[in-house]
Order: C-alpha cells, then sequence, then structure tokens
C-alpha cells in the first residue's frame, strides 16, 4: 500500500518527510502537543502553552486540538500504545458523545434554557471525575478487575489499577474532579461563607465522599463474594473427594480383593452403581419407611444384594407408605424376588413403578423362560397369596402374563381411596 | 453509486462539516449572528459526531 507521499505504509519515511503523529502514551490529553513537539524537535510543554494561549483567545486553540484529534493518526508507541489502540474505538465513542452531550449543553446555555452555571458545571466535573474513578476499579465490562492466574506473569496489566501508575493519576484525577465540583457547588451557592449553610456543605461533602468511596465498597463486596464463591466450590471439590474415597475408592478395593467371585463383584458393582446414581442425581435422602417409591427401591437392592442379577428400577411420582402402599410394595418385593430366584440369570429385571394421588401401577418384568400360574402347585403361597391375594385384600388387582419378548411380567394395581 | 462500500465515518464528518461551513458562510454574509456562544455548540457537535462514527465503525469492524 502507498500512501499520498509515495512511501510505502509499511517502510519508515525519512526523516523529513515523516507526517506528524499524535503521541497518546507522552500526550496529557490525546498526543496532539506531544506529536507536534516530536515532529518539530521542541519541548511538548511550549506546544502545549500555544494551544492554551490560542484557546484562551478566540477558541481556535481548541477547534485545531479538535480537528488535529481526529484526523492525525497514532504514532507507534509499544506495548501501551497498543493497548490504547485497542481501546481507541471506546473511546472515541465516549469522547464523542461526552462532546455532543456537551453541545447540547452550550445550546441550551446560550438559549437561555438552562439551570445554573452553579448546578450543572458542577454536576459535569463531578459525573467525569466519578467516572473515572469508577473505570479504574470496575473493568468495562462490569466486573471486577481481579488479577486472572492463567495469563503469563509477563504480560503488564493494572491487575490492582489502584496502585498502578496510570490508575493512580486517573484516581487522582477522579478524586480531584469529584472535590473540585464539590467545593466549586459550595462556593457557587455561598455555602462556604455562611455559617448557617454548614448543614448544606456537610451533606455535599458526604455525597462528595460517596461517589468516591463507593467504587470501593462495591470492589470490597465483590471481592468478599468471589472470595465466597471459591470457598464454596473448595468445599465441593473436598466432599466430591471425601465422597469418592468413601464409596468408589472402598467398592474398587473390595472388587480386588474378591475377583474370585464374579456373582459377589457383579453385586458390589450393582450397589456402587446405586448410591452414586443417587448421589449424582442428587436425589432427597427419603427414608424407605415413608415412602412408596424409596420402599421399593430399597426392596429391589436388597433382593439384588442376596440373589444377584440386576433389577432396574425406575419410578414415576410417589406416595407414602400407607397400609394400602405396604401391600403393594410386598406384593412387587414377592414379584421381584421370585424374578431374581428363577430368572435372575437370564437378563436384567425390570420394575417400574407409578404412584399417583388417585392410582398406584407397578410392572416387575423379567427375561426367563416364563411359567403358566395355574399350574403351580396349590402348596405354593408365593404368586397365589404373597402377590394375587394380597392384592384383592386391599382391593387391587394382579395379573401374572407372559412378556412380549418372553419372559414373565406380573401386574399390580390398586385405586388408592382419596381421604 | 457503482457498489463501493459506503464510509459512513466520511459521510458523517462530510455532513457535518458542511454544515458547519454553512453557518460559518451565513454568518459571514451577514444573514446570521453567530456568536460565539453559538458556534462553541456547533463545533463540538461536529467533532462529537465525527468521533462517535469512528468510534461505532471502529467497534464494529472489531
Amino acid at each position: 500500500m502507498i500512501d499520498p507521499m509515495g512511501v510505502p505504509a509499511n517502510v519508515a519515511a525519512p526523516t523529513g518527510v515523516r507526517r506528524i503523529r499524535r503521541d497518546p502514551d507522552g500526550g496529557l490529553v490525546a498526543g496532539v502537543c506531544a506529536g507536534i513537539a516530536e515532529r518539530v524537535g521542541i519541548d511538548p510543554i511550549i506546544v502545549r502553552l500555544a494551544f492554551v494561549a490560542a484557546a484562551l483567545f478566540s477558541g481556535a486553540g481548541l477547534v485545531v486540538y479538535a480537528l488535529a484529534w481526529i484526523f492525525l493518526p497514532v504514532g507507534e508507541g509499544g506495548t501501551v500504545g497498543a493497548r490504547f489502540r485497542a481501546r481507541r474505538g471506546s473511546l472515541e465513542i465516549v469522547g464523542g458523545a461526552g462532546l455532543l452531550v456537551l453541545s447540547a449543553a452550550l445550546l441550551l446555555r446560550a438559549l437561555g434554557w438552562w439551570v445554573s452555571d452553579a448546578v450543572v458545571w458542577p454536576a459535569v466535573a463531578a459525573a467525569v471525575g466519578g467516572a473515572l474513578i469508577w473505570r479504574q476499579f470496575i473493568g468495562p465490562s462490569g466486573d471486577l478487575a481481579v488479577a486472572d492466574e492463567s495469563r503469563p506473569a509477563d504480560v503488564e496489566r493494572p491487575a490492582a489499577p489502584f496502585l498502578g501508575g496510570g490508575g493512580l493519576s486517573k484516581v487522582g484525577v477522579g478524586v480531584a474532579l469529584v472535590l473540585g465540583a464539590a467545593l466549586m457547588f459550595l462556593w457557587a451557592n455561598g455555602a462556604l461563607n455562611a455559617a448557617g449553610d454548614a448543614v448544606l456543605a456537610a451533606v455535599v461533602v458526604v455525597v462528595a465522599l460517596g461517589l468516591i468511596l463507593a467504587p470501593l465498597w462495591w470492589r470490597l463486596g465483590r471481592s468478599l463474594a468471589a472470595e465466597r464463591g471459591e470457598r464454596i466450590r473448595s468445599q465441593e471439590r473436598a466432599e466430591l473427594g471425601a465422597h469418592l474415597h468413601d464409596s468408589v475408592l472402598q467398592t474398587l478395593a473390595l472388587v480386588q480383593r474378591r475377583a474370585e467371585n464374579p456373582r459377589e463383584v457383579a453385586s458390589l458393582a450393582r450397589r456402587q452403581e446405586r448410591e452414586l446414581r443417587a448421589w449424582l442425581l442428587d436425589r432427597p435422602s427419603t427414608r424407605a419407611g415413608e415412602s412408596l417409591a424409596a420402599a421399593l427401591e430399597a426392596a429391589a437392592a436388597e433382593v439384588e444384594d442376596s440373589h444377584g442379577g440386576a433389577i432396574e428400577v425406575v419410578t414415576v411420582g410417589d406416595c407414602p407408605l400407607d397400609p394400602d402402599a405396604a401391600a403393594v410394595l410386598g406384593a412387587a418385593r414377592e414379584a421381584i424376588l421370585n424374578a431374581a430366584k428363577f430368572a435372575g440369570d437370564a437378563g436384567p429385571i425390570d420394575a417400574f413403578a407409578e404412584m399417583g394421588p388417585e392410582r398406584i401401577e407397578v410392572f416387575v418384568r423379567d427375561r426367563g423362560a416364563g411359567f403358566d400360574p395355574d399350574a403351580v402347585p396349590e402348596d405354593r403361597q408365593g404368586v397365589r397369596e404373597s402377590i394375587i391375594g394380597r392384592m384383592e385384600r386391599h382391593g387391587g388387582r394382579a395379573a401374572v402374563r407372559a412378556g412380549a419378548g418372553g419372559g414373565t411380567e406380573v401386574e399390580l394395581s390398586l385405586e388408592r381411596v382419596r381421604t | 453509486m457503482s457498489g463501493r462500500p459506503r464510509d459512513a465515518v466520511s459521510l458523517v464528518a462530510g455532513v457535518a462539516i458542511i454544515g458547519l461551513g454553512a453557518l460559518l458562510l451565513l454568518d459571514s454574509l451577514h444573514e446570521i449572528d453567530l456568536r460565539f456562544a453559538y458556534l462553541a455548540p456547533a463545533v463540538t457537535a461536529t467533532a462529537g459526531a465525527i468521533l462517535l462514527a469512528r468510534g461505532l465503525s471502529r467497534s464494529r469492524g472489531r
């Protein structure tokens, strides 16, 4: 790319045809005076004095400075300059909006639609000072500026802005603006000369101090919240470690010790799986004596431990373990026990229970060879009494039939009486 | 108008400076009395509009 002077942009131009560039790092406002001074080869203070004089005489200094700010390019300035350029868009938006607001204020003042110089300008100064102070303590996104440990240590970064040189100077300017605005307001209203207005003075000072200290309080609060969050995370990690040690690691140790007994190993694994699932799903620790769902799961676990095999229990809803529910539980336990005894090796046993306020339904399915209930001898009371008879005595119903894919399905249903 | 991308910053700057120039011309022709109290807001508004357009353009381009 070639610039209008015929010099490639990426090649340093000779000293004689060097363009004037702003130097924001070395400047007080936008680096216009510093850039001109660097180009001309004089002390920047001389250029600054010239601009101030021009501004005082006719305002032309301000106009020229503003135009130079807009149109002069920014010079290369190392890491600080790079940071400045990265934030340049935001600064321009803030500066542009500020100038438009200032323009509107000046126009309103010229038209006479004005409250009072003694109110508006101190308020503007206080707002700018407060914004500077807030900016140093609160990040651009509203987050607290805290040290990022993931960043390399050699990256220059204002982790503690209040302690950094630039941050300190900006905070100082902000504090000075707020205090100056407060004093300006008091002076313009005559409060500094009249002892009777001491209350007003105190109120204004308190407001000014509040503006200054509010970011500190904000930062303190955010720090405490961050510390609390970190403490909670640390406790959760410790709790997770302790739980894994007490459950999974202990079970793994038992599995190693009993490796020669596959049935027991499988039982241990199933028990651990149940416990871990309950913990991961954060199920409330309902006691088996209070809830049908918990009691059913406990009964299935007990059968699984005593007879081996896998029993998958799925429950929908829940209800208290009243006598009717206890009857369903007893019948379901018997069905699960039978399935584990006679079809435990054929595959997992499924127990599905749906418990509503009006109805309880339980299905127990196995993958065994199946059987004919009518062919069961009279002296065997398991199905006939413990399942069918028990359900009928409580007004319910039990059905034993062949499963769709083989095996046996026991269906238990009971209409609940509303109290 | 032949499909060239429009430079919003130049557009805003051009319109703002044309407006400022028109005010100054009217003042020179004694059509209006442009005192400093009115000139200052016009100049700051011009600079503010250009800065704002540049800032918005830059932030959208990031």
